[in-house]
């Protein structure tokens, strides 16, 4: 991907890694040290699908890769696995960006949600089965679903502020190359 | 489309072998995990050293816009507050009275039974950098790291209670697990029935007593220390009081202040010396006089007694 890539791509990347680092930040604030009973979504997962889905050379594999093993290692999960999983689902997503622009935004929205909650599942057998210790059942369940409800509103944001939407058909690069 | 297919087509298979070597490589890194965690966890620890610290920086706006709106909201009840202020203070005064008497007393009676307190409870003191950033795990990262001799398993309280152990030192910050953690476990006792119970994480602000003889001794209100139990923390640490929680479990209200931690102080808590065997401590071990080389099986089956 990346010897098609022009300035535009390059600064669009960027730009992503900027998101991915300021919600990384957010999340690591010691604003209270508190319990909560209810989990936050994982916005830096709806965006990273969202950027995928709607502008997929702007997020590299490798880039995805990097940023949530960062996360595996900053959040206390185990390393490698969820990064491996959301890399997964990125490629999965990255081969049917295509197929998303003819389709209404519900078909994306329930293959989007479909692989969101595949990765859990498959993240929590795995955890099972080599005997890892796992994250109470309830407030991973309340992140998936809270994930997957603000995943349009991350698509509103993606769209009106950072400029990533859908590519209009036959669209192509500065240097006219396609995208 | 068709075009599209075929432009892909230089770069598909070997996109797609790298991608499944990046997979391959994430997942071994999980299973080294698996297999040998000690190791990954100091990676871990150094990885977080490295990066964090230097993030200090983005996440000041932050933590000032929170407190921003939290002084905010601080002055819209500024009358409530100062009449429940004023209230308490009345009550506090009471209590001044009968600290300084009990303060006085206390060293009367230290000074009689010339008691000398642990010399070598010193402690570092930090300050939070960031928390876990996850809803799963309860834990905090302080500035205090293997630069100021710290080690894993240390005590770490706010001003008033405990807070947490030591779990993972970098070299210039350190992981503290918090007493709310699911996977926390610390040894306590309950101060006037001295009955000894486990204090259980479970990712709930007030963790319950597992363990506990004889729950009918104790009662809400009753304060909880840390016992000394296992050489784990040393004994007497102020954890908190009992209140029976709305499931009917025996818990524990922490008196430190987990709304916001801010500065922890690590206790250096030095192993104490074990006496595995008093009898030795009396007599050196006792020379062997009489016939060479009788079997203790032997002696103990005919009832000599514990040779």
């Amino acid at each position: 991907m990346a010897e098609w890539a022009d300035s535009k791509t390059w600064l669009n990347r960027l730009v992503f890694i900027a998101l991915a680092f300021v919600l990384i930040v957010i999340d690591l604030a010691p604003l209270d040290t508190r319990p909560s009973l209810w989990a936050a979504p994982d916005v830096l997962l709806a965006a990273t699908l969202a950027w995928v889905a709607r502008k997929p050379s702007y997020v590299p594999v490798f880039i995805i890769a990097m940023i949530m093993l960062l996360t595996d290692f900053l959040f206390l999960r185990p390393p490698g696995l969820w990064a491996a999983l959301v890399v997964v689902l990125s490629e999965t997503i990255r081969r049917q960006h295509r197929e998303f622009r003819n389709m209404p935004f519900l078909v994306e929205w329930g293959t989007i949600a479909f692989g969101i909650v595949a990765i859990t599942v498959i993240n929590r057998i795995v955890l099972a089965v080599v005997m890892a210790p796992e994250a109470p059942l309830a407030p991973t369940l309340v992140e998936m679903v809270a994930t997957i409800l603000v995943y349009p509103l991350v698509l509103v944001a993606a769209h009106f502020i950072f400029g990533v939407s859908r590519m209009s058909p036959g669209e192509v690069g500065s240097k006219g190359q396609v995208l | 489309m068709a075009r599209d297919k075929n432009s892909e087509d230089f770069i598909g298979p070997i996109r797609r072998l790298l991608v499944g070597l990046l997979v391959l490589a994430l997942v071994g890194l999980f299973l080294v995990w698996r297999i040998d965690s000690p190791r990954v966890e100091r990676l871990r620890a150094a990885t977080i050293d490295a990066v964090v610290p230097s993030f200090s920086w983005a996440m000041a706006p932050i933590t000032g816009a929170a407190n921003l709106v939290s002084d905010f909201q601080s002055y819209q009840q500024l009358r409530a507050q100062n009449q429940d202020l004023r209230r308490e203070l009345q009550q506090m005064r009471a209590w001044r009275e009968a600290a300084l008497q009990l303060e006085q007393e206390n060293a009367k009676l230290l000074d009689l039974n010339n008691v000398s307190l642990d010399p070598k409870l010193t402690v570092v003191t930090g300050v939070v950098i960031t928390d876990s950033g996850s809803p799963f795990r309860q834990s905090v990262l302080v500035n205090v790291g293997a630069r100021d001799g710290i080690l894993d398993g240390w005590p770490t309280m706010d001003a008033i209670g405990l807070v947490g152990r030591i779990a993972g030192v970098g070299q210039n910050s350190s992981r503290v697990m918090l007493l709310t953690d699911t996977s926390s476990r610390i040894p306590v006792t309950i101060q006037p029935s001295g009955q000894r119970a486990i204090l259980a994480g479970d990712n709930s602000l007030n963790p319950p007593l597992e363990f506990l003889e004889d729950a009918t001794l104790v009662r809400p209100g009753d304060r909880v220390v840390s016992s000394g139990d296992g050489g784990v923390f040393p004994a007497d640490l102020l954890v908190g009081q009992v209140a029976l929680g709305t499931d009917n479990r025996l818990r524990v209200r922490l008196a430190a202040d987990y709304q916001r931690l801010e500065f922890l102080r690590v206790l250096r808590s030095q192993p104490h010396e074990r006496i595995g065997d008093p009898g030795n401590l009396l007599t050196p071990e006792a020379e062997f006089f009489g016939p060479a080389a009788v079997n203790p099986a032997a002696l103990s089956a005919s009832g000599f007694g514990d040779g």
